[in-house]
């Protein structure tokens, strides 16, 4: 009778549906399903990700050039070396003409003569020391004295100069293992780094002791009134070895000094401020610098020689150990003293008290044991 | 029996209410006035700081958006992503060949495995990437002047080769210990009955890997792994100390350089972080939805 | 099946020898014989612990025997003789041995990430026996065979349990094995689903097929099986027809072991 089909609720119309499961079996249709594509997903991530890291690698070899140094044209025999460029508030851009000197040239080792660059090494990472050595207002090239100076010699010397910015620490390494001739930035010279480098010299080195403005401490040549001082430096440097040999001899007299390190530059400047420190032992050029761009923050406390009390300290292009460059980079640097580009070269940046008469070789420096 | 009922009989499935008011009106929610005191606070807190955010000049709106899309600040961010990407695929890599000698039945594959990751774990990745530098320095010098292309040829490749390739090499070594153990991890959560059922087939052990094992896994690594590589590009922050300028490269650089905008240009360090993080979250979620494809709960 | 085939024994079935076989201290096989012929079969019964799953899984070397070995069809599997001593086979030897018998686990062990198809399919392409295009066909046949073609573009997971294991029984046949093994194919499974799975495998038993099959299920070892083989304790205690072991049980255990099963 007709009663059944309007009241059994079992029975559906087709249970076609996929995606439930169903109670009963289905009826048997005798469509082929369709066979799923070949699915190759992970070759295909696989493959890209290969791609990618080769293009990758290939790509930042290739676009990443070393730094143009579109500050230098060459003209023939005489290069144009601008200096102070984007320096801001360190330097005017001058420019300054420098002529090929063939006599200098031919004491250059024949290997980079073939190279045509002089890769100058830097240790400006990760923040540079105005006016010294840093970073800019293009926020691309090196400038300051230090850059500024490879480019000079490297106009004499008839090479490309090429900068290679390190932390300080592999600044040293790059020239032992030749990433760098020579290194330009603010590089003391000492006896126990003449154990490895040569030096050639070409600028006065003085240390300077900054302090906050309101402070009237004066360190006056004397160690003896860093007693009771928390005092910054930074690490690897020629100062933090005189300041670390004043703190062994003022513990030897029972007295005190704090070393702090910060890491870097811009940092140790703020810690001044907040009075973290009582101040700061560094280059003077660097010091002056900041002083002279803040007003009455901060304030000079004292110099001291970078050579100890006994000595004038220099600062000196540095190469690796009779790398055999050294001869041609002091009479390049003497060269730029007696045709007064090197007088222009520090009054652009305001540190014409640091002339050196002349560039010396491997002169005496900081004692191993400082006096 | 009869299988007629009436329609009445149908029609009254549910029983007669009762008339019991108690029992016919639905029960009065509780009022949760703890949270709503909560809610209020949280709200007014959220409010200002949001408002203090925006109204303090000391974060510099207008610098930060200039300093944003800065031409330098984005070719380091480009430096700052290669390096991350590059180590990611090498480091993966480097941790499924470590995983699986983890779990090998060697012994000597099986402690040259868990040497590895014990050292390259243990060391700091600032120490190894100096340790690679000084190294590094001596052996590209070896005949390296690989033809890639027109433009290489004339000036040579030390200078740039060696701080890309050790920043890689230094974020790679290290990455590769940690993925190691979340991908044995993740190995390790597949159920062995799959194991069991793919060695009842025959299959060997590579068709097992890719087939069976490392799809099951990958569910458990995605969430572990991604959690690697946000750290992984925050570790790459570090690569200034073999001479690669990344993002943190330019950020400390540009506020030392610019020091009246230090904050803006933290900031936009900051803010520039952060989306990675949250791209790379996205990509997450994408990922992970790949491979739960089958895991739905069923019915 | 014919007198002269059972008594003609020129293929030889499962021959099991002196099986031994311990987890550490724990001795789970104890010196096991059997003797099962080709195209009939076995189900093995007894108490939870007694080593029946251990022994099927020497049956296609999934366990590895201490002393004793197992033959399947006159071939020794996953040992070659050299010289008088059983050597070891390689892997590579033992997976092809495993080509060609099918297992079925309790816990069906279906491919999460694949499809029902692609599940089916799998150990068609990794044997590379087949094509792409010819194992997907083969899997669809197969499906088919146990009622499930209407699934296949379904993951595992939307299956029930009745299903997700006659697709498990589907796998298992793809490479057309000569012999079958079930561990416990419907314990598993809720009570309404067991009779769909155990539907499948009674048609398999009528195809010709050995099967091994570990089970509780005494009516369907009853209705199908040519052999009971009741273990206890890491040895055979009873084997006989199902006639004889289940209604009739000579042995003490035995009949302790179905009274508290029935």
């Amino acid at each position: 009778m007709s009663d059944d089909t309007k009241t059994d609720p079992d029975t559906k119309n087709e249970p076609e549906t996929k995606n439930e499961p169903d109670k009963s079996e289905p009826d048997t249709t005798t469509e082929k399903p369709e066979i799923p594509p070949r699915r190759r997903t992970p070759l295909i991530v696989a493959a890209v990700a290969v791609v990618a890291v080769i293009a990758i690698v290939v790509a930042f070899l290739a676009t990443r050039g070393s730094d143009d140094e579109s500050a230098t044209e060459s003209g023939g025999d005489t290069t144009s070396v601008r200096i102070g460029e984007v320096a801001g508030n360190a330097a005017k851009p001058t420019t300054i003409d420098v002529p090929v000197v063939e006599a200098i040239r031919k004491k250059v080792p024949q290997e980079i003569l073939d190279r045509g660059t002089l890769k100058i090494g830097q240790g400006a990472l990760p923040a540079g020391f105005p006016p010294l050595a840093f970073v800019g207002t293009d926020n691309k090239t090196l400038t300051g004295t230090e850059p500024d100076l490879g480019r000079l010699i490297a106009a004499v010397l008839g090479l490309k100069p090429e900068l290679n910015n390190a932390t300080w620490e592999n600044l040293f390494v790059g020239l032992d293992a030749g990433t760098s001739d020579v290194a330009i930035s603010n590089v003391t010279d000492t006896e126990e780094r003449k154990q490895k480098y040569d030096f050639a010299s070409y600028r006065q080195d003085n240390l300077g002791f900054a302090t906050v403005g309101a402070s009237t401490w004066e360190f006056g040549g004397d160690y003896r009134t860093l007693d009771g001082l928390k005092v910054a430096v930074g690490s690897g440097t020629n100062q933090e070895k005189i300041l670390l040999e004043w703190q062994a001899k003022l513990k030897a007299e029972g007295k005190k000094l704090d070393v702090k390190y910060f890491p870097d530059n811009a940092a140790t400047w703020t810690a001044l401020e907040s009075g973290q420190i009582d101040a700061y032992f560094g280059p003077n050029p660097g010091i002056a610098y900041q002083i002279a761009g803040t007003g009455d923050t901060f304030r000079n406390a004292g110099t001291f020689s970078g050579a100890g009390a006994s000595l004038q300290g220099l600062i000196a292009a540095t190469t690796k150990k009779d790398s055999g460059l050294v001869e041609a980079l002091a009479d390049a640097i003497n060269y730029l003293i007696e045709n007064g580009q090197y007088a222009t070269w520090l009054k652009t940046y305001g540190l014409s008290n640091e002339a050196v008469e002349k560039s010396e070789i491997n002169p005496p420096g900081l004692p191993l044991e400082n006096q | 029996m009869t299988t007629t009922a009436t329609p009445a009989a149908i029609a009254a499935d549910p029983p007669a209410p009762p008339q019991d008011p108690l029992a016919t009106r639905k029960v009065a929610p509780r009022r949760r006035y703890g949270r709503w005191v909560v809610t209020a606070i949280v709200l007014a807190l959220t409010v200002e700081a949001v408002r203090a955010l925006a109204a303090n000049p000391a974060y510099q709106w207008d610098r930060i958006s200039y300093y944003f899309t800065l031409d330098v600040v984005l070719d380091a961010l480009l430096v700052t992503l290669e390096v991350t990407a590059v180590s990611a695929v090498v480091g993966f890599v480097g941790g499924v060949i470590l995983a699986l000698g983890r779990m090998s039945g060697n012994p000597l594959v099986n402690a040259l495995s868990w040497a590895y990751i014990w050292f390259f774990r243990s060391l700091p990745l600032v120490v190894l990437l100096i340790i690679i530098f000084n190294a590094s320095l001596f052996f590209p010098r070896v005949g390296i002047n690989i033809p890639f292309g027109p433009s290489l040829v004339s000036y040579d490749v030390d200078g740039l080769l060696v701080p890309f390739v050790a920043a890689v090499v230094g974020l790679s070594l290290n990455e590769a210990a940690f993925a190691a153990e979340i991908i044995r991890g993740g190995l390790l959560s597949v159920d062995h009955g799959q194991i069991e059922a793919a060695n009842a087939l025959g299959l060997s052990p590579w068709r097992r890997l890719r087939q069976v094992v490392l799809p099951q896994a990958l569910r458990s690594i995605v969430p572990g792994y991604v959690n690697q590589l946000i750290g992984l590009v925050k570790a790459s922050s570090l690569v200034y100390y073999v001479s690669l300028v990344d993002l943190f490269g330019i950020v400390y650089q540009l506020e030392s350089t610019h020091v009246s905008d230090k904050v803006a240009i933290l900031l936009v360090g900051t803010a520039w972080y952060l989306l990675l993080a949250a791209v790379l979250s996205v990509l997450q979620h994408y990922v992970e939805r790949h491979y739960s494809r089958g895991w739905e709960v069923r019915r | 099946m014919t007198t002269t085939e059972k008594t003609e024994k020129t293929v030889e079935g499962v021959r099991v020898r002196n099986a031994h076989k311990s987890f550490g201290p724990h001795a789970v096989l104890k010196g096991i014989d059997l003797d099962l012929a080709p195209g009939t079969v076995t189900v093995v019964i007894g108490p939870s612990g007694s080593g029946k799953s251990t022994l099927l899984r020497t049956l296609n070397h999934l366990e590895t025997l201490d002393l004793g070995y197992v033959s399947v069809a006159g071939e020794l599997i996953g040992v070659r003789e050299h010289n008088g001593r059983l050597h070891e086979l390689s892997p590579r030897q033992v997976r092809r041995q495993r080509a060609r018998i099918g297992f079925v686990a309790q816990s069906f062990n279906l491919f999460p990430n694949l499809t029902v198809a692609a599940n089916v399919a799998e150990p068609l392409l990794a044997h590379k026996v087949a094509g792409w295009d010819a194992a997907y066909t083969k899997a669809y046949e197969l499906l088919d065979r146990v009622g499930l073609k209407h699934r296949c573009t379904d993951y595992p997971r939307q299956l029930s349990g009745g299903q997700q294991q006659r697709v498990a029984i589907a796998r298992a046949l793809a490479l057309e094995p000569d012999l079958l093994l079930f561990d416990e194919p419907t314990s598993a499974l809720d009570p309404e689903l067991v009779g769909e799975v155990l539907a499948v495998i009674k048609e398999l038993a009528r195809s010709g097929r050995t099967l091994v099959i570990v089970s509780h299920e005494i009516g369907f070892a009853r209705d199908v099986a040519d052999h009971v083989v009741f273990i206890d304790g890491g040895v055979v205690v009873e084997q006989g027809p199902p006639a004889q072991v289940l209604d009739h049980p000579q042995n003490a255990r035995t009949r302790e072991f179905l009274g508290k099963v029935r």
